[in-house]
């Protein structure tokens, strides 16, 4: 369905868009052919751009961020989520700095910007 | 003067088609325009139907993990996904709260057993997230359902304005599926929300006064439970739901019961959520006013403005900003960033608004998934 309605709808602008710029030999015909061809454009562009679908992206990665509980330590690490990751989960691993213990601070996904308003 | 066309020969051809053209435009243009209308609905259809059968795949994978076999689960699973909550009454309102109230609770009772009998290995904390998977499929699936009944409906009754109503709520109804279909994956992994915002403020707040997950009081109403802190000379009931399973708890009623507890004590409600966000504002945005942050169907709001009225306590809110696909999909790093500015603000409402002595209470509203105590 989708293939034939967009074959078609190429049909129609192509041929619409002979009628209209190519008109006739005829002084007479060429108001005609000029008004066809434009009704003809149209229905073939409503068919084109119909249910015409955006290619999805993926979501961004998940990403577990952990941290040192030393204040005087700024050891801080992100990487990927692992199951059972949750914010404020103290951490059996030890500080590689400083061998405190180590808590999630984050568990978060960089969404794409929104497009800033211009208004 | 001539005729259009009068010098041709076939002229008479292109002048009957072009009539002919006009004709049947204003008689079927219409029809053409409805053949539209349901070609959209149906492509929205077959997206809608995608994420229902894969958020499906996915629940079904989700409970596999917690001792039954797979058809089991989908039998039962489906069984379940048309599970249906009547309204209470509204032509008699008098105690309409407390019925809705007591049919939410009967609800919830019904879920806890039904996703208990299906994952018998799963702990408290995994029984609450599947609980919200389990929500998750079922909204999608009713999503379907209802778009579908009225593409078949206006299609059968050959009704433009059935058509028309549903291919023009058609993008908003697409894009608030897609929100859930990719909450999903926060639900059935156990991440972090960004409607969670709420608890992870309040418990971030009563970490910096002290509190640690032992000094949590469990269960003040359902799934609820409160950090007792001092704060500047006052003391602060720091109180949130439950984590870090997928809960909101009973916030409202845990809030009466605190004001109960302290009768004539508590000087401030404060209360924390996140908030659906306008187009165009910014996304992690704070910003506070005036009433009770909470999005319920309404027990909860009541409960919390009653005891607030009745015992004329002043209650606040302050709100972090999110559009739908934020908050009931994975937490958002903007969202967390606004943390230490939400921790500032409860300071300043607290120093400013209260005097030493008094007693307040923090709550943090929310679904608590991926956020520990
Ligand atoms: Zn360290």
């Amino acid at each position: 369905m989708g293939v034939i309605s967009k074959l078609l709808g190429i049909v129609l602008v192509v041929g619409g868009g002979i009628m209209f710029f190519l008109g006739s030999s005829d002084q007479n015909m060429n108001i005609i052919y000029y008004f066809l061809g434009l009704t003809i454009m149209a229905m073939g562009f409503s068919l084109l751009t119909a249910g015409g679908k955006k290619e999805e992206k993926p979501n961004p990665p998940t990403v577990t961020e952990i941290a040192c509980d030393n204040p005087e330590c700024t050891f801080k690490e992100i990487r990927d989520f692992q199951k059972g990751d949750f914010i404020l989960k103290s951490l059996e691993t030890k500080c590689p700095k400083c061998q405190g213990s180590m808590t999630i601070q984050g568990v978060y996904m960089v969404r794409e910007e929104e497009p800033v308003p211009t208004v | 003067m001539q005729g259009i066309g009068a010098d041709s020969e076939f002229s008479w051809i292109i002048n009957l088609a072009f009539f002919a053209f006009i004709i049947i435009f204003s008689l079927y243009g219409a029809k053409f325009q409805i053949w539209q209308w349901l070609k959209q609905i149906e492509a929205g259809l077959i997206e809608l139907k995608k994420m229902a059968l894969e958020s499906r795949e996915t629940a079904i994978e989700t409970f596999k993990r917690y001792g039954k076999g797979d058809e089991e689960v989908a039998k039962e699973l489906d069984r379940w996904l048309d599970y249906f909550t009547i309204m209470p009454v509204d032509l008699d309102p008098a105690g309409i709260l407390k019925r809705l109230d007591h049919l939410l609770d009967e609800r919830r009772d019904r879920f806890q057993e039904f996703v208990t009998d299906l994952a018998p290995e799963a702990s408290q904390a995994e029984l609450q997230t599947l609980e919200n998977t389990l929500e998750v499929t079922q909204v999608l699936s009713l999503v379907f359902r209802i778009v579908r009944h009225y593409y078949i409906l206006g299609k059968k009754t050959n009704s433009q304005l059935i058509i028309m109503q549903v291919q023009m709520q058609l993008p908003d109804i697409l894009l608030l599926a897609k929100a859930y279909f990719d909450s999903l994956d926060a639900f059935s992994e156990g991440k972090p929300i960004g409607d969670g915002i709420g608890p992870l403020v309040v418990t971030r707040f009563a970490r910096e006064y002290g509190a640690t997950p032992d000094s949590y009081i469990t269960e003040i109403s359902r799934e609820v439970g409160y950090y007792p802190v001092e704060v500047e000379g006052r003391t602060v009931y720091a109180l949130r739901a439950t984590g870090p399973g997928g809960t909101v708890g009973k916030p409202g009623l845990a809030v009466k019961t605190l004001v109960e507890q302290n009768k004539g004590r508590i000087a401030r409600i404060i209360t924390v959520d996140a908030a659906l966000k306008l187009e165009g504002e910014e996304l992690g945005r704070v910003s506070e006013g005036t009433g009770a942050a909470i999005g319920d169907l309404g027990p909860e709001k009541h409960a919390m403005e009653q005891a607030a009225t009745e015992n004329n306590i002043g209650i606040e809110a302050i709100v972090i900003k999110e559009n739908e696909a934020a908050a009931v999909g994975v937490m958002d790093k903007k969202i967390l960033d606004a943390v230490p500015e939400v921790i500032e603000r409860i300071r300043t409402a607290i120093l400013k608004r209260t005097k030493p002595g008094d007693k307040i209470i923090l709550a943090g509203i929310g679904n608590t998934i991926g956020i520990g105590l």
